[in-house]
């Protein structure tokens, strides 16, 4: 058997340019999430979709059949908050996702936006709005980061344009290689994004115009909602009866608000977790909060589920500071958030809060999984550490009738690994996107700190 | 991680108690004179204060004998326990921000407060601009989340600003015409600074009056589309209509005119004059108007529009018939507001209770909620300080503060819990320095 | 004959008949080096203390001064000023501190002091007789020579001893050469006034700075060593100029070195940690100087080796902020009697020209958080007078020293205590400030 995976491997590659539609893995250990581990199970795969999945699944005729021995199958990883696929927005992720209420990667100013600033801008100007954006429409399938994420075992992301303020709406990206970005789209519009901070310095000249301190970003955001809710009265009340009345102007930054089903707002503090679920119900709108560094601090779980709100944390563990200044001060805060941060998951999952885990702009394969790990060392379960990252985030956005597990009907997004799902050793064999197969690509020799590697992937 | 807090916590348990008897103090009740006595406490509130009381069933006694209780102390202008900026400097009218958006229950500045004797301030927003944000007041509640900060039912305020600090952002460092590099914000001298203001009443008087219409149609049953809101012009309008005070920042003596004629051309009162640092100079036009002035004890010549500032300006206003507080502006001066009161007995010749009453009933009713807090008596709440000594004399240490009757501050258990307090951090210290790997490389000392 | 007599006579009768020379009677009388004496009164004659005692008969044309139930101290002496040389802090113009440059000990605070600025009238009438003026670093936010975005500044020049009354500096000076005012390098965050920013949320990212220890060690070394090679540089001056050498230039900067290399005159440092103030003492071993410590926020290990090598301390603002989120609210309000407990020997000072008034009041903090009343005393005004090289003349009521006295109705560290008399070499000082005569004008106004 030994020799025969490499050899069917081989053949695998080789049959990759015939695109087999009907594919099947046997013999593997299966985790669906949904139900029970299969110790040894068969999952089946037909135009891109589960077929088959259990212990005794038939393999369809003329299906490409691999050997899963020794090795396990899970659902591929879903990334609940990300800005893969716009290439234009990774710019700032050598730093951190995280700084103040924010943990959106800094953005470049996109063609869409408006023109640079020559007076002041006030509110009305409403710069940093550009909340009518999909992210689906800024797909680019050559975005580097899209290989190395997969690679990790990520065959999904929920990318959102993070910029400005209303940045615009998330889309959920399966990570194939696409020659057209809408062929990557699974659900395009499924969220607003707001951030309350514009990253690299609150302080950043008077010509950045209003905002500037955090509760003008609180001031500019609910002016925007009132300003919606009287738009939208408006135009009912005209298109009930325009005769005699003034049109409305249209107005695409409110028109962009109105279509959001819900919005993402940060919060990494508790103080910040409080004041942004309190902001959200005076806005009415469904929320899910994204940051999350204090969640495991005792007052946080009472407080998300009094709300109900679920929450995306941040995969990005505070870190202590490498050789510091060992007189620095530490206060027993900083302290404590790096040595509780990751036992963050554990405790929300103890006491029932729907939450996810995201990438916070950790992009290498190697950081990922340490990433998690950590998370499973510090009390999370590993089956719950899958959940957050496949069933969960598909609950969350409201996908879980396609995808999040495996199960019959559902997407055939999947992750082949030897060994157990982010542990140390393990290696990810192989990634399934919407049925297709993908390699991952070889890890760069000194990992973290990198970009996405040069070196092209067996996979298409 | 919380564990020192909750074993400071359980040793005040006794004194969540509702009923609480503080027992033979001096008490400087500041509205109905000094006294040798008790104060009885139930449900949080003052429920008697005499040399003797009736002791309720099952009260907590605290001993204050030798000891001093004034009311708590309120701090009329503060800038603690805000996220991020209190300036919202972008814009030079920014009414739309709202302080109570950005409470941070968590600033250590709320509890370095209390152990000054401080139970309430009011919050402001910065003096970056002619008109300011919305302002609020808290109660120094440590422990409670931002809601449970606030103290329910006192108006809420809005700043203002005059004199150098809202000009500041008109007169940019590279100076003005061809070396000018970084662009200038409206208005550059104090003349620009009251068109700003008057410019933005007069805009609100124009939403007012939409408003108004709005409201008189739907009063005739009328279904008229109601006009845009405007979180900006919004509470102008309630200044508008006395229903949010102003707390307006200013220094020299003109403008300080200036501001008092503009709000009667446009018909209100401004609430306060805060610093208002040259207001004896315009004691009697202050006086007449009713306005109330929360100053600085003794601080000058930081700035020039500080230069003509004496330490007798409290006194000087006072005696002139206004409602005068002391504030601190500032997280150490608040602190000690008591030793600043003192200084209106050195300077100026105050009597202690009127010293006393400049940093207690006086900025309560500054802030209209002298129904509730500033004096000791029956029916107000109960926040109270008590003192090892005299609390105007620089010798005084706060002991115990009382808030709503429960014990936010005590001394010695403050003192006591300093040793677990540091083991704790010791303990992560150590954890983080066992896991971190060695350092390359020699430390050696300086030379 | 008879006119060398008479024109004796007339010049006696002169001098005793002058504004310098007084009779403080029947006060209560506080010499600060020894124990007060109740109902007693000093003789000053010709600006200096004559005689102390409990029946004193005023000599001929000398005038009384009625002291019943007041109080007679040495006048005060505040350690951190930038008085005559700051008007107003953020008025540039107004400002002579920090200068440009690096190493410049040249400069002389003494000649650029303004004897009519407002704040001298302010403080002396307050009871501060005395003040320590530095050319950096002793005023709120001055930031010393780097405040501008200049290049750092290690020497900024001669501190001076001043009282603060006088015609002209000249007249003010009771030391021109009191101190060298050092900036030591500064290795990583020394802390502020106050602690970090509530809610830190770099701490929470986990970002404390861009630049690792081991950088900072590193510049911090260069920066040390720059300061070493200027001291040799120095020394080589000192050597060549004793040695005769021909051809010698006259350099002013070295020049103004040769008192601190010869011992005379002490280095004025800032150290606000016990790893700086560590650092700063081995730094002075090498280099064979005086030095006085200034604004120690800490003391910690560095207490023990302060103590041994007789090192003074001058103690910043006590009414201030924690150094840390976590520490003790009282932290800075304990650290002048950690010092004392410590055996250590300290003067208060106010670095604020604002608030250089509250002097004693930022004492009587110290006292109320365990700092024995005496000593709170003796750091106002005995132990800054010895340790700026002046406590043959100034600090304390005693006989031939310099009669610089406040009169006062009580305590002086209590806010309510009012000054009635000042007396500066003897001479009364009219209680009058810009502040007073502004009250005049207004407080009738109708």
């Amino acid at each position: 058997m030994k020799k025969l995976v490499p050899a069917l491997l081989v053949l695998c590659a080789w049959a990759m340019a015939g695109n087999p539609r009907t594919l099947a893995i046997r013999n593997a250990k299966i985790v669906t999430v949904s139900g029970p581990v299969l110790n040894k199970g068969t999952v089946v795969v037909r135009n891109g979709l589960i077929e088959a999945v259990g212990e005794n699944s038939a393999v369809p005729p003329g299906a490409w059949v691999i050997d899963g021995e020794g090795m396990t199958v899970y659902p591929g990883l879903i990334d609940s908050l990300s800005t893969v696929g716009i290439p234009s927005l990774a710019a700032a992720t050598a730093g951190r996702g995280g700084r103040g209420q924010t943990t959106a990667t800094p953005a470049t100013t996109p063609a869409t936006t408006t023109a640079p600033v020559t007076r002041a801008m006030g509110p009305e100007d409403r710069p940093a709005t550009t909340s009518w954006v999909l992210a689906a429409d800024e797909i680019d399938p050559s975005d580097r980061r899209i290989e190395s994420v997969r690679s990790a075992g990520f065959t999904t992301t929920v990318t959102f344009p993070a910029r400005g303020i209303f940045g615009g709406q998330g889309s959920i990206i399966d990570l194939a290689s696409a020659e057209h970005a809408g062929e990557m789209v699974v659900v395009p519009a499924v969220g607003q994004y707001l951030a309350v901070s514009r990253g690299g310095g609150a302080f950043g000249g008077f010509d950045a115009g209003f905002p500037r301190a955090l509760m003008g970003y609180i001031a500019y955001i609910r002016q925007v909602y009132l300003d919606a809710e009287h738009y939208k009265l408006l135009n009912e009340a005209y298109a009930h009866s325009p005769r005699g009345m003034e049109r409305p102007p249209y107005d695409r930054a409110l028109e962009g608000v109105l279509e959001s089903r819900r919005i993402l707002l940060p919060a990494n503090r508790v103080v910040e977790m409080d004041r942004m679920l309190r902001f959200a119900a005076e806005l009415q709108q469904p929320v899910i909060l994204y940051g999350m560094r204090e969640a495991y601090r005792p007052e946080a779980a009472p407080l998300l589920k009094k709300y109900g709100s679920p929450v995306l944390v941040s995969m990005h563990w505070t870190e202590a500071p490498r050789d510091p200044d060992p007189e620095a001060y530490r206060t027993l805060r900083s302290l404590e958030n790096i040595d509780l941060g990751p036992a963050a998951p554990g405790l929300l999952q103890k006491a029932g809060v729907p939450f996810a885990l995201y990438s916070d702009g950790l992009d290498q394969p190697r950081d990922l999984q340490r990433a998690v790990k950590k998370a499973i060392d510090a009390g999370l379960a590993r089956q719950d550490a899958i959940r957050a990252l496949t069933l969960s985030p598909a609950e969350i956005y409201g996908v879980a009738d396609r995808m999040g597990s495996i199960e019959v009907g559902k997407i055939a997004n999947l992750v082949v690994t030897k060994g157990d799902l982010f542990d140390d050793h393990t290696q990810i064999e192989m990634i399934f996107v919407d049925g297709k197969q993908y390699k991952p690509a070889p890890e760069p020799p000194t990992g973290s700190g990198r970009g996405a590697t040069e070196e092209p992937g067996v996979s298409q | 991680m919380r564990k020192s807090w909750i074993v400071a916590l359980a040793a005040l348990a006794p004194l969540y108690a509702q009923n609480i008897v503080i027992q033979s103090a001096t008490i400087m009740t500041v509205t109905k004179g000094t006294l040798q006595g008790s104060i009885v406490i139930k449900d949080g509130k003052i429920a008697e204060v005499g040399e003797k009381v009736m002791m309720p069933q099952s009260a907590t006694v605290i001993d204050a004998g030798g000891q001093y209780v004034i009311p708590g102390i309120i701090d009329c202008h503060s800038h603690i326990a805000v996220d991020g900026s209190v300036n919202e400097g972008s814009v030079s009218v920014s009414s739309m921000v709202n302080i109570k958006d950005v409470i941070n229950p968590e600033d250590i500045a709320i509890y370095r407060a209390l152990a000054g004797g401080v139970t309430t301030a009011n919050i402001l927003h910065g003096s970056a601009n002619p008109i300011g944000g919305q302002t609020i007041v808290l109660k120094m509640r440590w422990g409670q989340d931002a809601q449970g900060m606030i103290f329910e039912g006192a108006l809420p305020g809005i700043k203002f600003a005059l004199g150098e600090n809202p000009k500041r952002p008109g007169n940019p460092p590279g100076g003005r015409g061809a070396t000018q590099t970084v662009p200038a914000r409206y208005p550059a001298t104090r003349m620009g600074v009251e068109d700003t203001i008057r410019e933005a009443l007069n805009q609100a008087k124009a939403y007012k009056a939409e408003w108004d219409e709005y409201a008189a149609k739907v009063a005739h049953g009328e279904h008229p589309l109601p006009p845009r809101k405007d979180l900006k012009l919004e509470p102008l309008k309630e200044v508008l209509e006395g229903k949010r005070y102003v707390h307006a920042h200013c220094y020299r003596e003109d403008e300080i005119l200036m501001l008092l004629r503009v709000a009667d051309d446009y018909g209100f009162k401004i609430r306060t004059l805060q610093h208002v640092l040259e207001g004896y100079k315009v004691a009697q036009e202050i006086a007449a108007s009713g306005t109330g002035a929360s100053t600085f004890s003794d601080w000058w010549a930081f700035k020039i529009e500080a230069y003509d500032a004496i330490p007798y300006n409290a006194a000087l206003m006072q005696k002139k018939g206004i409602v005068v507080s002391l504030n601190s502006d500032d997280d150490e001066l608040m602190r000690h507001l008591n030793t600043e009161a003192a200084k209106a007995m050195k300077y100026g010749g105050l009597s202690e209770t009127d010293a006393l009453a400049m940093v207690t009933i006086n900025p309560a009713k500054q802030l209209g909620i002298d129904s509730r807090v500033g004096s000791i008596e029956a029916g107000k709440d109960a926040d109270l300080v008590i003192y090892d000594k005299n609390p105007l004399s620089d010798y005084a240490k706060v002991q115990k503060v009382l808030i709503d009757g429960r014990v936010y501050f005590d001394r010695d258990n403050d003192v006591n819990g300093r040793p677990a307090k540091a083991l704790e951090k010791q303990k992560l210290l150590d954890k983080e320095k066992q896991s971190q790997p060695k350092p390359a490389g020699g430390r050696g000392p300086a030379q | 004959m008879k006119l060398f007599g008479i024109l004796i006579g007339c010049a006696m009768a002169a001098g005793a008949a002058s504004n310098n020379s007084v009779l403080i009677r029947g006060a209560d009388v506080y010499p600060v080096t020894s124990e007060p004496v109740k109902a007693a009164s000093i003789l000053v004659l010709d600006g200096k203390i004559a005689e102390i005692g409990l029946k004193i008969v005023a000599p001929k044309g000398v005038r009384v001064v009625d002291g019943k139930g007041l109080r007679v101290y040495p006048g005060m002496i505040d350690s951190g000023t930038e008085l005559g040389l700051s008007e107003i802090e953020m008025m540039r113009e107004t400002v002579d501190t920090g200068e440009l440059g690096e190493f410049m000990p040249q400069l002389r605070a003494l000649a650029s002091v303004n004897p009519d600025s407002e704040h001298f009238a302010v403080v002396r009438i307050a009871g501060i007789t005395s003040v320590m003026t530095f050319p950096a670093g002793a005023g709120a936010g001055a930031g010393g020579g780097g405040g501008r975005g200049a290049a750092r500044q290690y020497i900024s020049g001669q501190a001076a001893l001043i009282r603060t009354f006088g015609r002209t500096w000249e007249d003010m000076a009771v030391s021109a050469l009191a101190a060298m005012y050092v900036q030591f390098p500064s290795l990583g965050a020394t802390g502020g006034r106050g602690g970090p920013v509530p809610g830190n949320i770099a701490e929470l990212v986990g970002e404390t700075g861009a630049r690792t220890f081991t950088e900072m060690m590193r510049t911090y070394q260069q920066d040390v060593a720059k300061l070493a090679d200027f001291f040799d540089e120095a020394r080589r001056y000192q050597r060549a100029k004793a040695a005769n050498l021909p051809g010698l230039v006259r350099d002013l900067k070295y020049e103004a070195m040769l008192p601190v290399l010869d011992g005379k005159l002490p280095v004025a440092i800032a150290a606000a940690t016990p790893r700086l103030i560590h650092d700063t003492i081995q730094f002075a071993e090498k280099q064979n100087v005086k030095i006085v410590i200034m604004q120690p926020r800490q003391l910690g290990s560095a207490a023990a080796e302060l103590k041994a090598k007789n090192i003074p301390v001058i103690l910043g603002r006590v009414l201030a902020l924690p150094r840390g989120q976590d520490d003790p609210y009282d932290q800075a309000f304990t650290l002048p009697a950690e010092t004392y407990k410590a055996g250590v020997k300290f003067a208060f000072g106010t670095f604020d020209n604002e608030f250089v008034r509250n002097l004693p009041y930022q004492a009587a903090t110290a006292v109320a958080f365990g700092l024995p009343e005496d000593e709170a005393l003796k750091a106002i005004t005995i132990n800054p007078a010895q340790i700026w090289g002046a406590g043959d003349q100034l600090g304390s009521i005693e006989k031939d020293k310099s009669a610089d006295l406040m009169v006062a109705t009580g305590d002086p560290l209590e806010i309510q205590t009012q000054v009635k008399h000042v007396f500066i070499r003897g001479q009364e000082i009219e209680l009058s400030s810009k502040q007073t005569r502004l009250y005049d004008k207004y407080v009738n106004r109708q």
